[in-house]
């Protein structure tokens, strides 16, 4: 799917995002069912340890993305089926040193942890960042990669020093991460992505004032391009490998390996080859376990309260925005297309259809894509504008097959009649048609803004804040999806209840005439 | 008032109209009669425009309609439509409106006139066709009689020189066709032009001042009801009439 686009790494390399499939449902359904997977698989579990099963079954099965893109873990474009990069050659250090092999096990990014509870592989080893969120959940082996956070601003912003000139400011990030908490601890805006091309692309064109993102990224995507330079490093973190909770005896066997290949050098020489080996690292190769608690120490899990309540009302507003914004556009839209496939000349009525077929036949989180990122260069739109217009535009499209329907359901005679009269056919059909097409219309224009009250959730690919980007930023936060989903849900049902309420009222007045 | 020359239409190949030539003349009020398949009805909606035609002309006043100004429904259409009310077969009243809106619709929005001026001429003219009562009911709400009623209030809002009627009586009970006749005899006296499609030959002989028959696109015989329809000249008039066979029985009864 992103190979389509130009930008393609934005789509491609989803090591922190989701993939467009996945991004379409609701993202806290598959870590609940999960959960409850591995619930239900732990009653019946044999009595086997972490390292007692990697020794028995005689290999170490290691949980990755193979979408993570350059450097982390990626196909080997010269060997199909085969991978590489500086976690893959760590995999296999890490497993001659337990005495197996090392056998690559492909998932989804966002879902490695929940993959890991319920036993899909062994370890997560994919640029897992030690924040407090998943220390609280799963063990951490002492770090193998220390990094900084890089922050970068446009070559002609001088006035961007550091993240105390940002305060107020808009600053991108992915979503959750180490940055993504200190961006907010500084008072400055922090703006979530869910990929690590397209914060660049916004910084570019002046959607955000600076991004904050780990070292290895910015290098890779960020400082590559002309128009922005480093502002510097602001923080540090370090990655560390993931292990199931209760499978100590695994975690100290992967700490004995990683310290052994720390001490012979052979950790900083995948390193150099990956070109991310810096002096920093030598502190992998000094590390002590009294380091590792300090840096797994237990923190304060942030807890619901009012002051989340009012970020889910404001989220809620985002939500309702976007969509009353989304369904003003859609619906002359619609209307106007629809009419057009119906009295339009030949040529207008293909135009049209075509417009239907290709709005409808497509993915809206492409579509966002395109107008947000693909056509930035022509078309500088502010992140709830494009949301509204890609989301109108996409709406509409469904909006002229509703109204198609109820124009086709009103009586051929009361054309007639009217024309018969000697109204042109434009009056005809605002004064006589229309009227009576949107009566037939009106459950289906109300099923679609119900849809689209759910699909606005869509719009945080283009970074904006919406009801369910601000559940899944929270769940993260108080390591619950309870409690935030239902909320969630519950403003939902407020949103859309009322609607069709109101709907069924109007069905009722206009039932007489 | 509206003059046909040479009209002829063709539908899929078959001829409907073959070299029609008639005249309305105002005041007038003509039956179209003949069996099913006929083309009156065709004649009839091509006599406003909506109905496309291959050949001849329609004249209406000044105007003169061409094919291809049926085709591109233009202008010169709609001033037609406006001297030419039709009253459909089904009335198709404008279903979200009520009897006074169906009335008020077009003088407002297609001639200009004013909320209360149309209001005020709608309602007269509900009154005259005796619905008064009625004026805030939704077409659904009214009866086939009552929707007809409507509709001929709405054809004359628009104050129209002619007015075509499709099948008027098709759709009433035989009790109200007597009413009908009524209320159009009242409109001749206005002085409108009135050519109606019927079978009804008790509505072609009571109202009609003319007769036109038509048969397989063309007119074969037209003349004064009494003469037409009580002494046919052509064989087919004779045998639409029912009137075939009656020699025949004739010799055999008596």
């Amino acid at each position: 799917m992103g190979r389509l686009l130009s930008y393609g790494g934005g789509l491609t390399h989803a090591r922190r995002s989701p993939s467009l499939s996945q991004a379409t449902r609701p993202s806290f359904l598959l870590p609940s069912v999960l959960a409850l997977l591995a619930l239900l698989s732990a009653c019946g579990a044999e009595q086997d340890s972490g390292l007692s099963r990697v020794r028995r079954t005689g290999e170490l099965r290691w949980g990755a993305d193979a979408q993570g893109g350059e450097p982390y873990a990626t196909e080997d474009p010269d060997a199909p089926g085969g991978m590489r990069g500086f976690e893959v050659e760590l995999a296999e250090a890490l497993a001659r040193e337990l005495g197996v092999r090392a056998r690559f096990v492909q998932n989804d990014w966002s879902s490695l942890v929940p993959s890991l509870e319920r036993g899909s592989f062994d370890v997560a080893l994919n640029g897992l960042e030690v924040t407090p969120s998943r220390s609280g959940r799963i063990l951490f082996t002492r770090p193998y990669y220390v990094f900084h956070l890089r922050l970068l601003a446009r070559r002609d912003d001088a006035a961007v020093t550091g993240l105390d000139a940002l305060k107020g400011q808009r600053v991108g990030t992915l979503a959750n991460s180490l940055a993504w908490d200190l961006l907010r601890r500084s008072g400055v805006e922090a703006v979530p992505y869910e990929g690590v091309e397209e914060p660049y692309i916004d910084l570019e064109q002046g959607r955000v004032r600076a991004v904050l993102m780990d070292d290895i990224i910015a290098q890779r995507y960020g400082q590559p391009r002309p128009g922005l330079r480093v502002v510097g490093d602001v923080g540090e973190g370090y990655y560390a490998i993931a292990v199931r909770p209760g499978e100590e005896d695994l975690r100290e066997a992967l700490d004995t390996a990683l310290g052994n290949i720390a001490r012979s050098g052979e950790l900083r020489a995948i390193f150099q080859r990956w070109g991310i080996d810096n002096a920093e690292q030598q502190r992998m190769v000094d590390w002590t376990d009294a380091q590792t608690r300090e840096v797994l120490a237990p923190t304060q899990t942030a807890r619901m309260g009012w002051g989340q309540l009012v970020l889910f009302l404001q989220a809620a507003g985002v939500t309702l925005l976007v969509s009353v914004g989304a369904m003003v556009l859609a619906i002359p839209l619609g209307v106007g297309l629809a009419l057009t496939r119906l009295y339009g000349a030949g040529w207008a009525a293909r135009l049209a259809t075509g417009y239907v077929e290709l709005f409808r036949g497509t993915p809206v989180l492409l579509q966002l894509y395109v107008l947000y990122y693909g056509l930035a260069g022509v078309l500088r739109l502010d992140p709830i504008s494009a949301a509204i217009l890609g989301l109108g535009l996409n709406y509409a499209a469904y909006e002229a097959e509703v109204y198609r329907a109820g124009v086709l359901a009103v009586p051929r005679g009361q054309l007639e009649a009217a024309m018969a009269l000697g109204m042109p056919l434009r009056l005809a059909l605002r004064r006589v048609i229309l009227p009576q097409a949107f009566r037939v219309a009106l459950p289906g224009v109300t099923n679609d803004f119900i849809a689209l009250l759910k699909d606005s959730s869509l719009v945080s690919v283009i970074s904006v804040v919406e009801l369910t980007k601000r559940m899944t930023i929270t769940a993260v936060d108080v390591r619950s999806w309870l409690i935030p989903g239902a909320l969630c849900a519950l403003i939902y049902l407020a949103m859309s209840y009322p609607l069709s309420r109101l709907a069924r009222h109007l069905e009722a007045r206009l039932e007489r005439g | 008032m509206i003059e046909v020359e040479k009209l002829s239409k063709r539908y899929e190949g078959r001829p409907v109209l073959e070299g029609i030539n008639a005249v309305f003349s105002p005041g007038e009020v003509t039956a179209l009669v003949g069996p099913s398949g006929g083309g009156k009805s065709t004649l009839l909606r091509c006599l406003n425009g909506l109905e496309s035609f291959d050949g001849g002309v329609v004249r209406v006043g000044p105007d003169t309609l061409a094919p291809g100004d049926v085709r591109a429904q233009g202008e010169k259409v709609r001033r037609i439509r406006r001297r030419v009310g039709f009253v459909f077969q089904q009335w198709h009243l404008f279903a979200h409106r009520t009897a006074l809106g169906n009335v008020t619709e077009a003088p407002m929005h297609v001639k200009g006139v004013g909320r209360q001026e149309a209001n005020e001429r709608g309602r007269a003219l509900l009154a005259k066709v005796g619905l008064s009562h009625r004026e805030d009911a939704y077409p659904s709400e009214l009866s086939g009689g009552e929707q007809q009623r409507v509709a001929i209030a709405r054809a004359l809002a628009m104050e129209p020189e002619v007015l075509l009627m499709d099948e008027p009586t098709s759709a009433l009970d035989p009790e109200r066709v007597g009413a009908l006749i009524d209320l159009l005899e009242q409109l001749r006296a206005d002085g409108l032009t009135l050519v109606a499609v019927t079978h009804e030959m008790r509505f072609a002989y009571e109202l009609a001042s003319r007769v036109l028959v038509l048969h397989g696109g063309h007119i074969i015989e037209e003349g004064p009801p009494a003469r037409v329809l009580a002494n046919p000249h052509h064989e087919r008039t004779r045998a639409f009439l029912g009137l075939g066979r009656v020699p025949a029985l004739r010799t055999l009864g008596a």
